[in-house]
C-alpha cells in the first residue's frame, strides 16, 4: 500500500498534517489515517472561535466502523472550518491533503511548530504501526 | 426490496375496521365535550391494513430472517443456544402475563424472583441479587454505580476503573456512564491480564476496581485470576465480573471463588431466553453480602416474615428501572434452571467447551489462530493467512451463501480481522462438521476464486449493502 | 430436561479429535481449587413436571376480571396477530442483525416500526427501542446534557415517581444536577445551566397538559434548553395531538400499551424519538434504508453504529446494546393491526369510559375528583376511606386503583383510577357499587 507523504507539510505522530503560513495553520488528517478509518461518513467540526490546547481533541471523524479524533497539532483558536466536508465527508478520503482539509487555526504558541515532525519521520512511524 | 415484501404504510382501507376493540356499551360522548379542541389531533397517519395482508407480510419477512431455529448461529460472546419451547408456554401463562406490577396479590411473581435469586446465588456464589436490570449493559451500569456509591460513602476518591483491551464495548461505555475514567490494560501474548501492569495501575491509589470477564473474549481462561483479584483487593479495589461468558463455567467454577465482588448475568445468553432479534434481555446483578445494602430498590430479600421487599435503605444506589425488571424473561430463565438442574447445567458447561475446542482443532488447520491454546466456550481466528487479500468481512458474507449465519467479526479489537466463534452446547457434531466443511470450502475459494468472496453474498435475498451510503445519508423512515 | 444432542459415543469421538481423554481435561486451565466439587442445585425436571410446577406458582398471583389500576402499566386488548408474529421463531430466536443480508426480515420490520412511531408522534426520528419508558427518559436527560453541554435537568411535577427516581439515579452517575418544580415556578428555575426540562403528559395524575405552553415558557427564557416529554400510555395518541406538533425536542413513551402484556411490569418498550438535528447524539440502534453496493435493490441495515458502544466504547453517550427488539415488533404489529381506525376508537373509548366513571363518581357524596385539567384514562379521586374502597373492589373481583400515598404519603385517601377500553359498562357499575359500599361502611364506623 503506497501512502502519500507530501514533503512540504509538517506532521504529528497522531496522524495530523499541518500547513503553516505566517500566523495560521491549515490542518487535516493524513492519507494513512484516512485509510485506517475507512470510508468517512461524518465529521463533527468544532465552532469557529473555540480555543484548544495542543494535543486536545478538536474534531471527531466517524467512519462506518470506527471513530477517530483529530488532535490539535498546535494550541490556538479555530478560525475556519471546511464546510464542504459536512455534506461531502468523502473528500477527506479522496483528497486528505487538499480539498479534504479540516480546520484552520490561528496558533498562539509558535514555538510548538518546532515540535512537529517531518514527512520522513512520520513515514517511519506509520511503518512501525503497520508492523504491529 | 421487491414488491412482495413492501408494505404501503400510507392510506390503505378507507374505512378500516374495529376488530380488536370491545363494543362500546356506554353512551357515546363527544370528545370535544371532554377535551379542548386544540388538544385533539386532526388526522392519524397510520395505514388501515387487513389481517390477511399483515399475516402474509410478516410471514414473508420471517422467511427472510435467520434464527437459531434455522441453523447454527456461532456469534462469539452471544451464546446463541437453543431456546426451549416450553419456556415460551410458561411465560405466557395468564397468571404471569396478566399480573400488574403494582397489585397486592403477587405471591407467584415474587416467588419467581426470590427463587431464581437463590439459584443464581448457588450458581455464582454471590449472596444477594437484583433482577431489575433489563440487559447486560444495564447490569454493568448498576454494578458500577454500586462501586461508585461504596467509595462515596467511605469518603474515598476512586474515579478510575481498569478494563482489559479485550473487553466488550459496553464495559468502558458503562464505566463512563457511572462517572469513571478508564485505564486500559494490554493483554499479554497469552491473552491474559499482565500482572505487572495491573500492580502498577493499582498502586496509584485512585483505582476503584477492575472489570473482567473470565473466560475472556478470546475464549481464554485467565489462569492467574485469583492473583488478579487479590492484587485489586489488596489495593482497596473491587472486582466486577462481566457474566457474558458464564456458559462454560456453569457448575464448573464460580465467579465468587475467582474473587469477584459483583457479577452480572445475561439471562438471554447463558440461561436460554430468546435473543428476540436484539432483546428483550435481562441482566441481573449479584453481589457479596457487604455490598447488598447498595443494591437498587426495591430489592427482594428473605426475612422471618417470608419474602419481603426492601425499600428506603439509604445506602442503596436508588431505582434503576420502573417496576421489577423484565419479568417475562426472568420467568423463562427460572424455568430453564429448574428444567436442567445441577447436572444439566454442568453438562451445558462441559459440552459448550467440548464443541468449541472441536471446532478450534479442526479450523486451525486452515485459519490462523492467534492465541494458540485450548479455549473455553469460544475462540478467535483471524484473516491473516487467507490468500488473495480476502478479509474477514468477505468470509462472513460468503458464509451467508451457504445458508448459515456468520460468526462475530472484527471483535475483540485486539485481534485484527477477528472472527469470533461460539457454537454453544446445543449444536450437534453433525452441525459442527457442516460448519467446518463450509469454512474449509471458503478457504479454498479464497485461493482459487477470490472474486467470488469479494462480491459475496450472492444467494441471499439482497446482495452486499452499502453501509457507507446508509451512514452518510441516513434514511431512517419512510 | 436435556437439550444437548450428543450421546456418549459422540462425546468420545470428539474428545479424540481434540486429543484429550475426558471432559475434565477441558478445564486444565482452571486452578484445581476453583473447580466445584459438589453441586447444591436440585435435579432437573422434565417438561410435564416443570409445567405443573410453574402453573402452580402462576396461580399464586390473583387475576381479576376487570382492572382499575394503571400508574404506568395498562390493560389493553392485544390482538391475537401480535403473539402470532412475535412467536415466529425466525424472529424471536435471531439476534442483532449485524449480517444485514441474512436479516432483512427483521431489519425491515424495525424500519417499519421506526416509520410508524415517527408518523404517530410526528417526531422526525425514532430509534429501534430502549429498555422502557423510565430508562429512556433518563437517557434522554443525559443526551440533553451532552447536546447543550450543560449539567442541570429540571423535572416538572407530574412525572411518574418511579421514572423520577430512575432519572435521579442515572444523573447521579454522571454528576448531573436535578431540580424539581411546578408549572408556576418553572420560569424562575430555568437558568444558564439548564440542559432540559422534563415533562410528562398525560401526567402521572392523569392530566393532559398543554405542552406547547410549557415549550413557549422555556424557549422564552433559554434558547439552549431542551424540552423532553414522556408519556406512559401512548394509546392516547389515537386522539390527542402528536408531540411533534408542540416543538418539543425529545419524546419518550412507555410502549407496553402497544401490544405487550402487563407481565408484572416487564419487558416493556422504551419508545425514543427526537428532532433530526440530534441524530448523532441519539442512543440506541437505528435501522436505515440503503442500496446494494453493486445493484439497484433497496435494503435495510443497522446504521450510524459509530455512535454506539461497540465502536465508540468510553466515548459513547450510552452503553446500550441489547434493547427490546421483539417488543418493537409487537408494537409494530399492534399499530398495523389496529390501523388508524382502530387506534382512534381505542383512544376514544378510553377517554369516554373514564369520563363516564368520573361523572358517576362526582354524583357520590364523599368522593371528589381532584383533577382540574382534562384527563385521558386516569384520574385522581379523594375517597372517604381508601382501604374500604380497595376491599370492596376486591370483593367484586375488580383490581383496585392505586393508593397514591404509596408515592405521595401526604396525599391520604386518594386513589389513581384507570379506565381503559377493556372496562365493560358492568365493571364501571360494579366500581360505583364498591364506592358506595365503602362510603356506607365509613359512615357506619363513624
Amino acid at each position: 500500500m503506497d501512502y502519500k507523504f507530501p514533503e512540504e507539510l509538517k506532521y504529528t505522530p497522531t496522524h495530523e498534517w499541518v500547513r503553516v503560513n505566517d500566523t495560521q495553520a491549515t490542518v487535516g488528517i493524513t492519507d494513512f489515517a484516512q485509510h485506517q478509518l475507512g470510508d468517512i461518513v461524518f465529521v463533527e467540526l468544532p465552532e469557529k472561535g473555540m480555543v484548544f490546547e495542543k494535543g486536545s481533541n478538536a474534531v471527531e471523524i466517524e467512519s462506518v466502523k470506527a471513530v477517530g479524533d483529530l488532535k490539535m497539532p498546535l494550541s490556538g483558536e479555530i478560525i475556519e472550518i471546511n464546510e464542504k466536508i459536512v455534506d461531502n465527508p468523502e473528500l477527506v478520503n479522496s483528497s486528505p491533503f487538499n480539498d479534504g482539509w479540516i480546520i484552520k487555526i490561528a496558533f498562539s504558541h509558535p514555538i510548538e511548530i518546532d515540535e512537529l515532525i517531518t514527512a520522513h519521520e512520520y513515514k517511519v512511524i506509520t511503518q512501525k504501526e503497520l508492523q504491529q | 426490496m421487491d414488491s412482495e415484501t413492501s408494505l404501503n404504510l400510507e392510506g390503505g382501507n378507507e374505512d378500516g375496521q374495529k376488530n380488536y376493540v370491545p363494543k362500546m356499551d356506554l353512551e357515546e360522548i363527544n370528545l370535544q365535550d371532554i377535551v379542548p379542541v386544540n388538544l385533539l389531533r386532526q388526522d392519524l397517519p397510520l395505514p388501515n391494513i387487513s389481517e390477511v395482508e399483515l399475516v402474509r407480510h410478516f410471514i414473508t419477512l420471517s422467511s427472510r430472517n435467520y434464527g437459531v431455529d434455522t441453523g447454527i448461529y456461532p456469534l462469539g460472546s452471544c451464546t446463541m443456544k437453543f431456546n426451549p419451547k416450553i419456556n415460551e408456554k410458561i411465560a405466557r401463562l395468564p397468571g404471569f402475563t396478566q399480573t400488574h406490577p403494582l397489585q397486592d396479590e403477587n405471591d407467584g411473581s415474587l416467588e419467581v424472583l426470590y427463587e431464581i435469586s437463590k439459584l443464581l446465588g448457588e450458581i455464582t456464589g454471590m449472596d444477594a441479587f437484583t433482577l431489575q436490570p433489563a440487559a447486560g449493559a444495564h447490569g454493568e451500569l448498576v454494578g458500577l454505580l454500586i462501586i461508585k456509591k461504596y467509595f462515596e460513602i467511605k469518603g474515598l476518591e476512586k474515579k478510575k476503573l481498569i478494563i482489559p483491551d479485550s473487553a466488550h464495548g459496553t464495559n468502558p461505555a458503562s464505566a463512563k456512564m457511572a462517572g469513571f475514567s478508564i485505564i486500559e490494560l494490554n493483554s499479554n501474548e497469552n491473552g491474559e491480564v499482565p500482572l505487572d501492569q495491573l500492580e502498577f495501575a493499582m498502586k496509584e491509589g485512585d483505582v476503584a476496581g477492575i472489570m473482567l470477564t473470565n473466560p475472556n473474549t478470546l475464549g481464554v481462561f485467565d489462569r492467574q485470576i485469583k492473583e488478579i483479584t487479590r492484587i485489586v483487593h489488596d489495593n482497596g479495589g473491587l472486582c466486577y465480573y462481566d457474566g457474558a461468558n458464564l456458559n462454560p463455567m456453569l457448575e464448573i467454577c464460580r465467579p465468587r471463588d475467582m474473587g469477584f465482588d459483583i457479577v452480572h448475568l445475561n439471562l438471554h445468553k447463558t440461561f436460554s431466553t430468546p435473543h428476540g432479534g436484539g432483546g428483550p434481555g435481562s441482566g441481573p446483578i449479584g453481589v457479596i453480602d457487604e455490598l447488598s445494602p447498595y443494591l437498587p430498590e426495591p430489592c427482594i430479600i428473605s426475612t422471618e416474615q417470608g419474602i419481603v421487599c426492601r425499600e428506603g435503605n439509604n445506602k442503596s444506589i436508588g431505582r434503576i428501572k420502573a417496576f421489577w425488571g423484565n419479568f417475562g424473561i426472568i420467568v423463562r430463565a427460572y424455568a430453564y434452571i429448574l428444567a436442567l438442574g445441577g447436572e444439566g447445567l454442568k453438562r451445558v458447561g462441559q459440552i459448550s467447551v467440548l464443541n468449541a475446542n472441536y471446532l478450534r482443532v479442526k479450523l486451525m488447520k486452515k485459519y490462523h489462530l492467534p492465541y494458540n491454546r485450548s479455549c473455553q466456550h469460544e475462540f478467535v481466528l483471524s484473516d491473516r493467512n487467507i490468500p488473495n487479500e480476502i478479509t474477514t468481512e468477505d468470509v462472513a458474507k460468503r458464509i451467508l451463501d451457504y445458508g448459515i449465519y456468520a460468526p462475530t467479526i472484527y471483535f475483540p479489537l485486539i485481534v485484527p480481522g477477528a472472527l469470533m466463534i461460539e457454537p454453544t452446547e446445543t449444536e450437534s457434531m453433525q452441525s459442527l462438521d457442516s460448519f467446518v466443511e463450509i469454512m474449509t470450502k471458503i478457504f479454498e475459494e479464497a485461493k482459487n476464486d477470490p472474486n467470488l468472496l469479494k462480491t459475496a453474498p450472492h444467494c441471499t435475498p439482497i446482495k452486499r449493502l452499502d453501509a457507507v451510503l446508509a451512514a452518510r445519508k441516513p434514511i431512517l423512515h419512510d | 430436561m436435556d437439550f444437548i444432542p450428543h450421546d456418549n459415543k459422540t462425546i468420545a469421538e470428539m474428545l479424540n479429535v481434540i486429543g484429550i481423554s475426558s471432559l475434565e481435561e477441558l478445564y486444565q486451565d482452571i486452578p484445581n481449587d476453583l473447580i466445584i466439587k459438589k453441586s447444591n442445585l436440585p435435579s432437573g425436571l422434565t417438561e410435564p413436571d416443570l409445567l405443573r410446577y410453574m402453573e402452580n406458582i402462576s396461580r399464586k398471583n390473583k387475576n381479576y376480571s376487570n382492572s382499575f389500576l394503571g400508574a404506568g402499566c395498562y390493560y389493553h386488548y392485544i390482538p391475537t396477530i401480535v403473539d402470532f408474529v412475535i412467536s415466529r421463531s425466525e424472529f424471536y430466536t435471531s439476534y442483532t442483525p449485524y449480517q444485514a443480508e441474512a436479516s432483512q426480515g427483521y431489519l425491515q420490520a424495525i424500519y417499519e416500526y421506526q416509520t410508524l412511531i415517527s408518523k404517530l408522534t410526528q417526531m422526525e426520528i425514532a430509534n429501534a427501542s430502549m429498555y422502557d419508558g423510565s430508562t429512556a427518559l433518563a437517557e434522554a436527560a443525559i443526551m440533553a446534557t451532552i447536546i447543550t453541554r450543560k449539567s442541570t435537568i429540571i423535572l416538572l411535577k407530574g412525572i411518574h415517581p418511579e421514572y423520577e427516581e430512575v432519572v435521579k439515579t442515572y444523573c447521579w452517575g454522571q454528576d448531573i444536577n436535578i431540580e424539581t418544580c411546578t408549572e408556576e415556578t418553572l420560569q424562575t428555575k430555568i437558568n444558564d445551566n439548564t440542559a432540559a426540562v422534563l415533562i410528562q403528559s398525560p401526567n402521572f395524575f392523569g392530566d393532559i397538559e398543554d405542552v406547547s405552553k410549557i415549550t413557549q415558557t422555556v424557549k422564552e427564557k433559554s434558547q439552549n434548553c431542551l424540552i423532553v416529554q414522556v408519556m406512559t400510555d401512548p394509546t392516547c395518541l389515537g386522539v390527542l395531538i402528536p408531540p411533534g406538533s408542540t416543538d418539543i425536542d425529545i419524546f419518550i413513551a412507555e410502549g407496553q400499551s402497544f401490544g405487550i402484556s402487563p407481565s408484572f411490569g416487564g419487558p416493556g418498550l422504551g419508545i425514543f424519538t427526537a428532532k433530526k438535528k440530534y441524530l448523532r447524539k441519539m442512543p440506541g440502534r437505528l435501522i436505515g434504508k440503503t442500496k446494494e453496493i453493486n445493484g439497484d435493490q433497496e435494503g435495510y441495515i443497522l446504521t450510524l453504529q459509530a455512535r454506539e458502544q461497540h465502536i465508540r466504547r468510553e466515548k459513547a453517550s450510552s452503553n446500550i446494546c441489547t434493547n427490546q427488539a421483539l417488543c418493537s415488533l409487537a408494537a409494530l404489529t399492534y399499530l398495523l393491526a389496529l390501523g388508524r381506525t382502530g387506534l382512534k376508537e381505542i383512544a376514544s373509548q378510553n377517554i369516554q369510559k373514564a369520563h363516564h366513571l368520573k361523572m358517576q363518581l362526582k354524583k357520590l357524596p364523599g368522593y371528589e375528583i381532584l383533577n382540574k385539567k382534562p384527563t385521558y384514562n386516569e384520574f385522581l379521586i379523594k375517597c372517604p376511606n381508601i382501604e374500604y374502597l380497595i376491599e370492596a373492589c376486591k370483593e367484586r373481583n375488580l383490581l383496585p386503583p392505586l393508593t397514591i400515598s404509596k408515592y405521595y404519603p401526604e396525599m391520604q385517601n386518594v386513589a389513581l383510577v384507570c379506565v381503559t377500553e377493556m372496562n365493560s359498562g358492568e365493571s364501571i357499575e360494579a366500581f360505583i357499587d364498591a364506592a358506595q359500599s365503602a362510603l356506607k361502611k365509613k359512615e357506619e364506623k363513624n
